[in-house]
């Protein structure tokens, strides 16, 4: 008798454990719910401040705002990519390439797999994942590092990223095999010029070559540019690279990733969620404003090439992503279905706290489904490059932005640009649609 | 009852855990130990490199020469060392490094800079104005260098998925300031493999 009063107890406390412990685990749920949700709106909803501010040329404004976001934890190394970009368009280009420097050495930190990064992207969603930064982004992102030291005159520090660049594009295209887009071929073109400032004429030469092989390749709807042609040829001929400025114009904003949620009703809705929710990116392409530039000193005249399609490059990749994107979202949506349906078998267990937790499972699973928007949305649409061949010493340089009706969008002065015999000035600029024109997606 | 405590345990290791990785912690370690982070080059590359070059160059003949020949100790000036690697290496400190291990050797004499000759050339100007006679320095009495040391930093990766073998060569050059000969050639290689986590 007393063994068996013995027994009794111990299942009555057992049972009242297990009471506790899933009133523990259905309350760190809903706690979780609300503490995940929050952090559920895009990213991009939430950038859009940034760039209305950069586009009016606002600066600071962009930069303050851009801080005010607070992206941290998975999203640190966007928040570099932006920040030093920002940087950049304001001429701080020490501080711009601090921020390339932790968004590079994120990316290769990130590269390692994060087994709790994830279940949680086939749990709860892809923004959960550490943002390391697109392959394409990747590859730019030496670009922009390199055009920073150019613009402090620093070629040896400029030619470490074209090394640094050749290694990285190695790899990222083992990676992605069939993926032509990814031959960096506008930051080799741009490698070529750092390797001849730096005297290293046959990996200038070498540059020039696999830069042209590579817009060759990827063919993104624009013809290889004729000043890189020039330059092989010149080379090839044994001759001296001449003094000139270099014109890099940022123009307009790549696309921009929108979110396209399906919810469908479940068909069999006292087993899972009531609602079926997929939510993947869209791209949201935006339109480039300068279609014609024109740069000038004096008489001297010289017309600008593009030298990158980013819109084009984001759309394959986005595209190329896709099925892996769909996959993840597919399979978030089996694990969410059986955690609601696992709940709800649960809840009448609980009383009024289980069909709170219910209520809360079902909603959150259906409203945690986000499709992972981060882009690095301040890279340009398109980067133009204009060559004006000038006589060493100084110049005031006049660069035109005309539209494609052929109205004149701004004409900026740059004072006094030295340019040393034989020696490239690199002067950079950017142009972004007024904000009323920029938040409309074509 | 043992499940209640079982997981009061758990939660008290687990904010234990949690809790030690907020604060910094500092541990001052010694200039000397080698500690290889990230694979790149480091103070320890530069130290180890820049003192057994310089030791090579004391040894290699030139200074007994050149005191054979004009019965003075050397002057040199330690020039630029470009960096045409794979890596922002501060040459700043490589160059000090062999400054320092020139002075150190006590076997030839080193001139400044040529940024730190036109900071002193400031000095000099403002003591003409500022310094009593019998202080001030004299501009023209500069001791101009027979030698000027400089050299490259290159690298070689070759890389494979996670791992990477990195290759670095040093070379240095003495040459004569007055008639472009060299006297001496350096050279040490360094070669690291530096792999890359899989997992974090």
């Amino acid at each position: 008798m007393g063994n068996s009063s013995s027994i009794q107890a111990a299942d009555a406390s057992g049972f009242t454990q297990s009471r506790s412990l899933s009133r523990s685990f259905f309350g760190a749920a809903a706690l979780a719910l609300v503490i995940i949700l929050p952090g559920c709106a895009t990213y991009s909803s939430g950038f859009a401040k940034v760039e209305q501010a950069a586009a009016v040329r606002d600066l600071d404004g962009a930069v303050k705002t851009l801080d005010e976001l607070k992206l941290t934890g998975a999203d640190e190394a966007l928040h570099h990519l932006n920040k030093g970009t920002l940087l950049r368009l304001q001429g701080n280009y020490a501080e711009s390439n601090k921020h390339f420097d932790i968004a590079k050495e994120l990316a290769d930190k990130l590269n390692a797999i994060s087994v709790s990064e994830q279940l949680a992207s086939v749990s709860v969603n892809d923004t959960m994942k550490a943002y390391e930064g697109l392959p394409s982004e990747q590859l730019m992102l030496y670009s922009f590092k390199a055009l920073n030291y150019l613009q402090m005159s620093d070629v040896d520090a400029a030619a470490v990223e074209a090394r640094q660049f050749d290694i990285k594009q190695s790899q990222i295209a083992k990676q992605n095999a069939d993926a032509k887009y990814l031959s960096g071929a506008f930051v080799r073109y741009l490698n070529a010029m750092v390797y001849e400032a730096a005297g290293e004429r046959d990996s200038a030469r070498i540059e020039l070559q696999k830069a042209l092989d590579g817009y060759k390749k990827q063919n993104s709807g624009f013809p290889v540019p004729a000043s890189l042609t020039a330059d092989l040829a010149r080379i090839k001929a044994g001759k001296p690279a001449p003094s000139e400025v270099v014109f890099i114009l940022q123009n307009g904003l790549g696309p921009s990733l929108h979110e396209a949620t399906v919810r469908i009703a479940n068909p069999n809705p006292q087993n899972g969620s009531s609602l079926l929710s997929l939510a993947v990116p869209k791209l949201a392409k935006r339109s480039v404003p300068v279609a014609r530039i024109e740069l000038s000193a004096g008489s001297a005249v010289a017309s600008a090439e593009v030298v990158e399609d980013v819109n084009d490059i984001a759309e394959k990749s986005l595209n190329d992503r896709l099925p892996g994107i769909t996959a993840r979202a597919v399979a978030r949506m089996v694990v969410k279905n059986a955690a609601v349906g696992e709940t709800k078998k649960r809840s009448n267990e609980l009383g009024a706290f289980g069909l709170l937790a219910n209520i809360a499972m079902d909603v959150g699973s259906a409203v945690s489904e986000r499709a992972d928007t981060r882009t690095w949305s301040l890279l340009p649409g398109v980067i133009n490059m204009a060559r004006l061949p000038l006589p060493a010493g100084k110049h005031d340089i006049t660069a035109t932005y005309y539209s494609e009706s052929g109205a004149v969008l701004a004409t900026r002065v740059f004072k006094d640009i030295e340019i040393k015999p034989g020696r490239k000035a690199f002067v950079s600029d950017y142009y972004l649609n007024p904000p009323a024109q920029a938040k409309a997606p074509q | 009852m043992l499940v209640k405590n079982t997981f009061a345990v758990l939660m008290t290791v687990a904010a234990t855990l949690i809790l030690s990785g907020c604060a910094t912690e500092v541990k001052r370690i010694g200039v000397e130990e080698v500690k290889d982070l990230s694979g790149n080059w480091n103070d320890t590359d530069s130290r180890l490199v820049s003192e057994e070059m310089i030791r090579d160059s004391l040894s290699s003949g030139w200074i007994d020469r050149h005191m054979k020949k004009t019965g003075k100790e050397p002057t040199v000036i330690v020039g630029n060392v470009r960096n045409l690697s794979h890596e922002h290496i501060n040459t700043r400190t490589f160059i000090a490094d062999l400054e320092r291990a020139f002075v150190n050797s006590g076997r030839v004499d080193v001139v400044a800079s040529k940024t730190e000759r036109e900071g002193i050339r400031e000095e000099r100007a403002d003591m003409d104005t500022h310094a009593s006679e019998k202080t001030r320095k004299a501009a023209g009495k500069e001791t101009g260098a027979d030698f000027m040391l400089i050299g490259t930093i290159n690298t070689i990766i070759d890389a494979e998925g996670g791992q990477q073998i990195r290759f670095y060569q040093i070379d240095l050059t003495l040459i004569s300031t007055a008639d472009n000969r060299k006297l001496w050639t350096g050279q040490k290689k360094l070669k690291k493999d530096v792999k890359a986590a899989k997992f974090r």
